[in-house]
């Protein structure tokens, strides 16, 4: 079975997520709290907000490709 | 919108960065390749409302000419019962009523559809036109950001290896 676009996005956001965890784990500074809470946190949280919005028009897409089968 | 802090490690050093150089690197990695996947899930996106819009509009084109053949019957089956004697047998047309009745039931059930997708995919676009910037214009400059201190480093930690 295919997957949905926006559960492969979902999962690309958690392997971005876990990759942030482990650098952050050898990056402990200034630059890097900058880093984590600036850029980095608005990418992770546009993201979601996109994510979500793509998950609500493909349910709509689903919902109308089962209703007007047949 | 996505600003890259300013960057500590300046042409000589590394001052204020202390940081693992392949860690970085895993994470530059990662911020690349996060940016091809996800334009395309964006790219997947479209393509799925594309093929929902055309599905729809051959549902509705098939409709269409389904109820117009089908009150085309309709309008016979009423003349010849308009047309019938009293010693005919008597013209049931209810059977081509419902075949009109059911297609253009149908056809705007698709209609509606159709609308609901088209206000939803205009809403979206909003955020999916951010989303793009995002990817196209910010990340990169982030991508930028993470190599120009990784490369920082890189120097740093070259300049320091002949004395060590």
């Amino acid at each position: 079975m295919v997957s949905r676009p926006e559960q492969d996005g979902d999962q690309q956001l958690r392997l971005l997520a876990d990759a942030w965890d482990q650098a952050a784990e050898h990056w402990r500074d200034g630059p890097a709290r900058q880093f984590g809470e600036g850029p980095l946190a608005a990418l992770l949280d546009e993201s979601r907000g996109y994510l979500e919005a793509l998950r609500a028009l493909m349910d709509l897409l689903e919902a109308a490709e089962r209703e007007t089968a047949g | 919108m996505l600003r890259a802090p300013e960057l500590t490690a300046d042409r000589g050093g590394v001052t204020g960065i202390h940081a693992d150089i392949d860690a970085l690197k895993g994470l530059y990695g990662a911020l690349v390749r996060y940016r091809h996947a996800q334009r395309e899930v964006a790219a997947r996106g479209e393509d799925q409302v594309r093929a929902t819009r055309t599905a729809l509009a051959d549902k509705a084109s098939q409709l269409r000419a389904q109820a117009e053949l089908a009150q085309g019957e309709y309008a016979g089956c009423r003349e010849r019962a308009a047309q019938a004697g009293p010693e005919d047998l008597p013209v049931d047309c209810s059977g081509y009523a419902r075949a009109v009745e059911q297609a253009t039931g149908q056809l705007e059930q698709i209609q509606l559809w159709q609308q609901r997708i088209d206000d939803a995919a205009s809403e979206f676009s909003g955020v999916a036109g951010r989303f793009s910037g995002l990817l196209g214009e910010e990340l990169p400059r982030l991508e930028e950001h993470l190599a120009a201190i990784v490369a920082s480093l890189e120097r740093a930690r070259q300049l320091q290896a002949p004395a060590s």
